[in-house]
């Protein structure tokens, strides 16, 4: 009896450690904004024995422009209908990071501010990731100091611009 | 220089403040742009129309009943936008807000101020705020209160998603016959609108607070 007490014991015990999910492992059903890559060192990665001589490059109006991205890491393009409509169209994709960023007021303000720019074809804000995306018309520049300013009006202010961002496939 | 602006930007604060102002949600918006805030408290409603000429400052016209002492004030309000902290997954703000104007009401007094501030911190899921106001009505009143508020976000919407805060506001007016009420709020914004609905438990007053970025 004891041991029958002990064993229902012991599996009252352990059953909860079997019952939990395993990680989830699968990229596809995976969250990023769930990750913590605050702690992650990328600076370890060899970038020098990589080839990006097989990129298509183009039809890509941004190569003449350099990344602006300190840590020279790439952003990606948002995925959304507009700005890859704009960028089928021959846009120019310019991502940034902003910070401060935490609301849908933040994107209303950045949305409303960049759309009425004669330069911009197309501006998402994805409060995931942080980021301002733009794809400016074709032939349209639009530099560093004023997207810092227009940002800035919009009352935020701006982490790191990226003028070579990965689009999305 | 710049400290004689900033003196300058908190005695325009001053000389234009006027009525009820709790704006509780960014009383400043990107430059350019036009906002409706319309706020009803346990003690006061109020209609907000306000532009902001640039990112550190708002000026507009606003309406205000103080239900409890039945004075309706209309007139011009200024918020300054002091400080604002930014961090990649947060923002911290600090305001300060006042408003001048004419008034109708039972003791026909022509000129009311009122000044206050508004702390806040917030990422996607958490928020904190703080908030004081004073005002003076010569001989109809004179009184001050503060309130600060938690919250907490189920989930973090994206760009355009609907957003859902659960917050709980608790306030303390001194002079009021329940000094300390606590009031539950939910919160939903999706794109340019805001809307609060709310009861405060003490006073059992229903809370309704809209805004809208133009």
């Amino acid at each position: 009896m004891k041991f029958l007490l002990s064993l229902a014991l012991s599996a009252s015990l352990v059953s909860p450690v079997l019952a939990q999910t395993p990680p989830e492992t699968d990229p596809a059903t995976m969250d990023p904004s769930d990750m913590d890559h605050s702690d992650m060192d990328h600076g370890d990665m060899d970038h020098a024995g990589m080839d990006h001589g097989d990129h298509d490059h183009a039809s890509d109006a941004s190569d003449a422009m350099e990344s602006s991205t300190a840590d020279g890491s790439q952003l990606t393009l948002a995925s959304e209908p507009d700005l890859v409509a704009a960028l089928n169209a021959g846009g120019t994709p310019v991502v940034a990071t902003v910070l401060g960023a935490v609301c849908d007021f933040c994107a209303l303000a950045m949305n409303k501010t960049f759309s009425k720019r004669d330069e911009v074809d197309a501006v998402y804000v994805d409060l995931d990731d942080k980021t301002l995306n733009l794809v400016l018309k074709a032939g349209a520049e639009m530099d560093d100091e004023t997207l810092t300013d227009l940002v800035k009006k919009a009352g935020y202010k701006i982490d790191v611009i990226d003028r070579t961002p990965a689009l999305p496939s | 220089m710049k400290s004689s602006l900033t003196i300058a930007s908190l005695t325009l604060a001053s000389v234009m403040a006027l009525t009820s102002a709790q704006a509780v949600a960014r009383p400043v918006s990107y430059q350019g742009g036009w906002t409706l805030i319309a706020e009803n408290d346990r003690q006061t409603s109020s209609l907000l129309f306000h532009y902001t000429p640039d990112p550190k400052s708002s000026v507009g016209a606003k309406t205000a009943w103080d239900r409890e002492l039945d004075i309706q004030f209309t007139g011009v309000q200024g918020t300054w936008l002091a400080k604002r902290w930014f961090a990649p997954t947060s923002q911290a703000n600090l305001y300060f807000f006042g408003a001048d104007g004419v008034g109708d009401n039972p003791g026909d007094a022509k000129l009311g101020t009122q000044l206050g501030m508004m702390a806040d911190w917030e990422t996607r899921r958490w928020f904190i705020g703080y908030r004081a106001h004073a005002h003076d009505y010569g001989a109809l009143d004179a009184s001050a209160m503060q309130a600060g508020r938690i919250g907490w976000a189920p989930y973090a919407g994206d760009s355009g998603d609907l957003h859902t805060w659960f917050m709980l506001d608790v306030d303390h007016r001194p002079d009021d016959a329940n000094p300390v009420d606590v009031t539950p709020v939910l919160r939903l914004f999706k794109g340019p609108a805001l809307v609060e609905f709310g009861y405060s438990l003490e006073d059992e007053d229903a809370i309704l607070n809209f805004q809208y970025r133009f």
